[in-house]
């Protein structure tokens, strides 16, 4: 019965997510169908939480429930009349492809393994799961005194809905808050980023293989699969990483003339960033000032820059949302002005120092920052490049900015607070991470253009390197 | 043929065909360790609570009961939770009993040592709906409650408690 019931929460999910992506791609540009698949599932879970949110202010019971369900279907109804076209590659897997096809899938049983062996983890429970919990049993809106109630400010009542509210999703169709059943989310948000990184594998070097193999390496750093935070454990660090490399990929293959679909759903991502989780608004500040690169360097139609209003909306509306409730604010940080980052100067060499030595943890890095390191190396030859410079950007900005946050701790030794969690803020840039490795791996192949033509399907090589990214629309 | 074969083309191999190995040297043993470390638990709604709980307390399956003493309450008083401050399991305790006491508004008092004789006695009995002690002693003059394992008292506040 359960199983049933999941499979109905995530049907919908997916059937509306489906009907988002049709209306985003216009039937105008090709999607292999696990890309399909990565942006239903992504796309779904902000339409639903943001329905449930959203209609939550109006009205609560079974009405709820049934009013998304009507729109989830609706959404599915678009995008069967509206299909996007399937990208099919001209020639059958390699051996090798195939041989790599089997080792992800193996990780990524693993994976679920993983997640149904150990619990939510700390913060799992206690930060996200909670709002779930406490919102199904409220008739699906999460009571207004939860948000005002000093004795549970420990969960942090500021912090966005998606995932809490796609747990409750589950909890509608399930009929009960059932901890166990909402792990089910996080070992698929390890699919679909898997997904994406073989999709943009494909289109950013040209080559399947290149996004599978790299893909396989997800499974091979340990803060990803066993460490505290990881993609298991409940925390929304991981599917936020995987929202953001959404993002930051579909740039990148949107910065070439005619590639308005990818643009979209670079739009539809970022929007979605803030979210997921507080830090998102972060990433979304650092992706915008990316996409403002792109419109400015392609010289894109001003009306562009509309990509970043939903984007806006959402911080600014929940924002909004919380004053109203008077939510209690996080006590973690300083207020941040100029007097207060003048007198913790003095933090930022330690924080480097913290920085370094983080990286250098093979425990929960295992080589995975030296990789990148030789990566980006390997890029600053084509930094002239606009979605190079995107790409390096996207990665090493956000690091900056996490660690600069750190200036602003009230916790009575900051170095503290930088141990806890400074690897799960890494974690937000780490798929990221893997597609500059992309690129620098496949830095021949960019020059043997009769390699990159043998894929036969739509790449943002063939776009880059012989302007014709008109091949995609085909 | 030439590009093909050149000694920049081999480097690149050799380079990242190195760090491909070298990477999975250094992560197999510790993701192997992570990946065979616990065996399958039960599985149930409550089952991360549970197996808090159960850390803490010793006590298996205690989520169920803890819900169903709160809920024999009057939801719109609180529930007091007295945790020890220098003491992460009792913090993490008081946490997980702060989850399950929804409907409840709840006060986390985290004191100094075991005995919260003083913020106890400043409380007006008619406002609260149970008493929580992690790790803590219970005051010699508040009636006697539920002990759940070692270091969780409940104490449901009764019109016969309250006199």
């Amino acid at each position: 019965m359960s199983a049933l019931a999941l499979l109905g929460a995530f049907g919908t999910l997916l059937v509306a997510g489906y009907g988002v992506l049709a209306l985003l791609v216009r039937q105008k540009t090709r999607l292999t169908l696990t890309e399909q698949i990565a942006f239903s599932w992504l796309l779904g879970i902000g339409v639903v939480s943001l329905l449930l949110w959203i209609f939550g202010l109006f009205v609560q019971g079974v009405l709820l429930p049934g009013l998304v369900s009507i729109i989830c279907l609706s959404l599915g109804f678009v995008g069967w009349r509206q299909t996007v076209p399937l990208s099919l590659g001209r020639r059958g897997p390699k051996p090798f492809e195939i041989l790599l096809g089997i080792i992800v899938v193996i990780e990524i049983a693993s994976v679920f393994y993983l997640s149904f062996v150990h619990t939510l983890g700390w913060d799992g429970l206690l930060n996200w799961e909670i709002k779930a919990r406490y919102a199904f049993a409220n008739d699906g809106i999460i009571p207004a005194t939860y948000f005002s109630d000093s004795g549970r400010a420990f969960s942090h009542p500021e912090y966005p809905l998606a995932i809490p509210f796609t747990e409750l999703w589950l909890y509608f169709w399930l009929g009960q808050a059932d901890q166990f059943c909402a792990k089910t989310i996080f070992p698929a948000f390890y699919v679909v980023g898997i997904f994406l990184l073989v999709a943009l594998g494909r289109r950013l070097a040209g080559r399947t293989w290149i996004g599978l193999l790299v893909a396989a390496f997800l499974f091979f750093v340990p803060q990803i699969t066993v460490e505290v935070g990881s993609a298991i454990a409940g925390y929304t660090d991981f599917p936020l990483s995987v929202f953001y490399l959404a993002t930051i990929g579909y740039l990148f293959c949107a910065a070439k003339p005619k590639n308005d679909a990818f643009f979209r759903l670079y739009a539809a991502c970022l929007a979605l960033l803030p979210w997921v989780k507080r830090d998102g608004v972060i990433l979304w500040t650092v992706a915008a000032a990316c996409g403002v690169f792109v419109i400015l360097a392609t010289r894109k139609s001003y009306r562009s820059l509309l990509a970043f209003f939903p984007g806006l909306l959402i911080i600014c509306g929940w924002r909004f949302y919380l004053n109203a409730m008077h939510a209690l604010q996080g006590s973690d940080f300083l207020p941040v002005n100029l007097q207060t980052f003048g007198s913790h100067l003095y933090r930022i060499f330690p924080l480097l120092s913290a920085l370094l030595e983080e990286f250098h943890d093979l425990r929960i890095w295992s080589l995975f920052w030296f990789v990148v390191a030789v990566g980006v190396a390997y890029l600053l030859r084509r930094m002239r490049d606009p979605r190079v410079l995107v790409l390096v950007t996207a990665l090493i900005v956000p690091i900056a900015l996490y660690l600069s946050i750190y200036v602003f701790s009230s916790w009575p030794n900051y170095l503290d607070h930088v141990g806890l969690s400074i690897s799960r803020l890494l974690m937000h840039v780490t798929p990221v991470g893997f597609l500059i490795t992309m690129l620098a791996v496949s830095r021949r192949s960019l020059k043997n253009r009769a390699r990159v033509h043998e894929c036969g399907v739509v790449t943002c090589v063939i776009a880059g390197s012989e302007r014709t990214p008109g091949v995609e629309l085909a | 043929m030439t590009s093909r074969f050149s000694y920049g083309r081999i480097a690149h191999v050799l380079l990242w065909c190195g760090l491909a190995v070298a990477s999975l040297w250094v992560s197999i043993p510790k993701i192997y360790s992570g990946v065979t470390e616990f065996p399958l638990r039960p599985t149930g709604p409550l089952h991360t609570s549970d197996s808090y709980l159960k850390f803490a307390t010793g006590v298996s399956g205690l989520s169920k009961n803890l819900i169903s003493i709160f809920q024999s309450t009057n939801a719109s008083k609180r529930v007091i939770i007295f945790t020890r401050k220098d003491d992460t399991f009792s913090c993490g305790l008081g946490m997980t009993i702060a989850y399950l006491a929804s409907p409840h508004l709840v006060r986390v008092f985290e004191i100094n040592g075991t005995h919260p004789d003083n913020e106890l006695s400043k409380m007006n009995p008619h406002e609260v709906a149970a008493v929580v002690f992690c790790r803590t002693n219970r005051p010699a003059w508040l009636p006697a409650g539920k002990v759940f394992g070692s270091g969780l008292e409940v104490v449901s506040m009764t019109e016969k408690v309250r006199r």
